[in-house]
């Protein structure tokens, strides 16, 4: 995992007992954690009584340095060996790693689920709705007398955040066909799962 | 169910006894392939020439003929109600029977053409589809996420539209079950009693 100096830094700075002692250290690694994890949080996360007395800039640049090695150790998804290395090459004693492992275990799942969910997909379906009807004429032809369904299938676009639809009509052979479709995907997959 | 036929149809049709049946047969072939593929004046001034006739009347003729049919299929009425309706214009026999023959043979394909003008709604070609597992991203490695991608072709407007689109496991096991349940709809008590009674 490749960081930068002022992630070292602000860590080597959160390292040191003189600087933070435990409780201020778990209680910056959890702020650190709020940021990323909880969608209200905002700049108040820091604003804890026994963090008052820390520099302001330390504490920012401690933070801050918390979070992108979060990230990277998320995305990575680093086991507790690398942790430990690289929290050793800053100075950190075992106490404060075992910390720091507890800390990242508890919102790992959390943290996997955020970075999953960014990028770009294609269109996902979530949903269908169906309708059957039975025409009976149109201003074209008379005495029609069929069965047909009209499908709507609801999509989420992950960027755009849009949910546009798509309808489409068919017979019942065609919807046969799509249904047989469907469920030789689904057999396929559960095949698949039990590889 | 009789035809209500107007003056003017009337006088277009007037033309057909005028002619020989092997003509008024040509005509008929010339009205449908007109349904199929769209009119094409050129026939119309090539008959009327062979004819000695105007490539109006000609044209009206073939008109005429088409209109017949197509109200006929349209309302898809009995060979009785045909006959009857054919009757009012004073034809000899032999071309009543040509007339009523024209509509027999083409009434189905004239009412899948027919069929074709109603509003059109994006309808369903066929369906592809992929199973896919993720492995990684820009934002995270070392993944599992299962997912199906699938390809949707759908006809519109005589053109072809496709959509790709994905979805997870459960949302293809959910939409496989919803879709099959609407199948299943249609051989309810509620729904054979009203297909039965709707005729």
């Amino acid at each position: 995992m490749e960081l930068s100096q002022y992630v070292q830094k602000g860590f080597q700075m959160l390292a040191d007992p003189g600087s933070f002692d435990s409780n201020t250290f778990t209680l910056l690694l959890r702020a650190a954690f709020q940021s990323l994890l909880d969608a209200q949080a905002d700049e108040a996360v820091l604003d804890h009584p026994d963090l008052k007395h820390i520099d302001p800039v330390v504490l920012k640049h401690c933070h801050a340095a918390a979070a992108t090695y979060i990230l990277e150790a998320g995305k990575q998804r680093a086991d507790k060996s690398t942790l430990s290395t690289y929290l050793e090459d800053c100075k950190f004693d075992s106490e404060r790693i075992e910390l720091f492992w507890t800390e990242y275990q508890n919102n790992r799942n959390s943290l996997e689920i955020l970075l999953g969910s960014i990028g770009r997909s294609l269109p996902h379906i979530t949903d269908v709705s169906w309708r059957l009807e039975y025409q009976i004429k149109t201003n074209q032809l008379d005495k029609m007398y069929r069965p047909a369904y009209l499908v709507t299938l609801n999509v989420e676009n992950t960027d755009s955040r849009s949910h546009p639809e798509i309808s489409f009509s068919c017979s019942m052979e065609q919807l046969q066909d799509l249904v047989g479709k469907l469920k030789d995907a689904s057999k396929s997959l559960e095949r698949a799962t039990q590889l | 169910m009789l035809l209500d036929l107007s003056e003017e149809h009337k006088e277009h049709l007037a033309f057909l006894p005028k002619v020989d049946s092997a003509v008024v047969a040509e005509f008929g072939r010339i009205a449908v392939e007109f349904l199929r593929r769209g009119s094409n004046p050129k026939v119309y001034e090539g008959a009327a020439r062979k004819l000695s006739v105007s490539s109006d009347t000609v044209q009206h003729g073939v008109e005429g003929l088409i209109y017949l049919l197509t109200e006929s299929s349209k309302l898809m009425i009995s060979e009785l109600d045909f006959q009857d309706s054919v009757f009012v214009l004073g034809f000899p026999e032999e071309l009543n029977k040509l007339l009523l023959q024209l509509y027999l043979d083409n009434r189905k394909e004239i009412r899948t053409i027919l069929n074709e003008l109603a509003p059109d709604l994006p309808s369903y070609h066929s369906l592809e589809w992929r199973l896919d597992v993720q492995l990684a991203s820009r934002s995270l490695r070392q993944q599992i996420k299962p997912s199906v991608t699938i390809k949707l072709h759908l006809n519109q407007n005589g053109g072809h539209n496709t959509h790709v689109l994905q979805t997870d496991p459960a949302s293809l096991l959910h939409l496989a079950q919803q879709l099959e349940q609407a199948l299943e709809e249609v051989k309810t008590n509620h729904c054979r009693r009203v297909v039965r009674n709707i005729k």
